[in-house]
């Protein structure tokens, strides 16, 4: 009997870690399942206070009308002159006009039957000249 | 000596199973990843068709200043899961603007066919409502689709 004594306990004396990598794996399936990476981007743009009216020099004006069409129509400030454009073509426009005039601000007048997505091409196009100056309006029918 | 070094019963050293002792430790890394990246939905996505854009950035705030109004194809609002009316716009973004220490940034994400008077109207809400910081929601467009144009 004294034999028995020398054998060793049939009882691990260790943390049983076979299972762990299951674990691991359960968790991993469920975070893997619920992650969502977030999509928050876009075009920022500062809106006015409200009551907060700025009196700007017709000069200073770059007037951009977005048609129904997506077709834009430029007129500089106090010029009766206009020349319609594409979305596309603002960008060189906007550059054009900030090279002569430093104080230029773009007045984005969108119809309001116009689709959201030509008023988000103007945008893109200013934004991609490096435009900060932007109104956004709404044109009067 | 001939049996016991030359005797093809002895096994080989090398082991025939593939290593699993590091497994474990690949999935607790991917585990960890996950869990530092993720980040619970507040709202669920909607069915929107996107528009896109080549100036695209991202918003440098905290999710949770954050507030996503969806505008679909009809001109319904969504603001967590909620259908909102027009007007009920800045009197639900007024006291949260307020609450997060006008640190709020609202993510207009409109439909790209939606009639701009809609959004307008919207910008006029939150401009009552005292919001600033205001995000069209964009996807980023492919100088490549642009060129086809």
């Amino acid at each position: 009997m004294a034999i028995l004594n020398n054998r060793k306990s049939k009882v691990s004396d260790e943390i049983p870690s076979s299972s762990m990598a299951d674990i691991a794996f359960l968790l991993l399936i469920f975070f893997l399942v619920t992650t969502v990476f977030p999509r928050d981007k876009g075009l920022s743009i500062v809106l006015p206070e409200e009551q907060e009216e700025i009196e700007v020099s017709q000069r200073n004006i770059l007037h951009l009308l977005i048609q129904p069409t997506g077709a834009v129509i430029v007129r500089y400030g106090e010029n009766e002159g206009e020349q319609t454009v594409t979305a596309a073509e603002v960008e060189g426009i906007w550059r054009q006009g900030i090279a002569q005039n430093e104080n230029l601000i773009a007045a984005v007048k969108t119809h309001p039957n116009a689709p959201y997505r030509y008023m988000v091409d103007v945008l893109d196009a200013l934004k991609t000249a490096g435009s900060t100056r932007i109104s956004l309006q709404i044109l009067e029918e | 000596m001939a049996i016991r070094q030359g005797g093809l019963e002895r096994k080989s050293k090398a082991s025939q199973e593939i290593p699993s002792s590091s497994l474990a430790d690949i999935a607790f890394l991917l585990l960890i990843f996950f869990m530092v990246t993720t980040v619970f939905r507040t709202d669920s996505d909607r069915d929107i068709d996107w528009p896109e854009a080549q100036a695209t950035e991202r918003i440098d705030e905290k999710k949770k200043n954050i507030l996503n109004i969806w505008v679909e194809r009809d001109g319904s609002i969504y603001m967590n899961d909620q259908p909102f009316t027009m007007e009920q716009v800045s009197d639900v973004v007024a006291p949260l603007y307020a609450a997060s220490d006008r640190a709020l940034v609202i993510s207009i994400r409109g439909d790209r066919e939606v009639p701009y008077r809609i959004i307008d109207q919207m910008q006029k809400e939150l401009v009552s409502a005292g919001v600033v910081r205001v995000v069209f929601a964009t996807d980023l467009e492919q100088r490549l689709q642009t060129q086809r144009r």
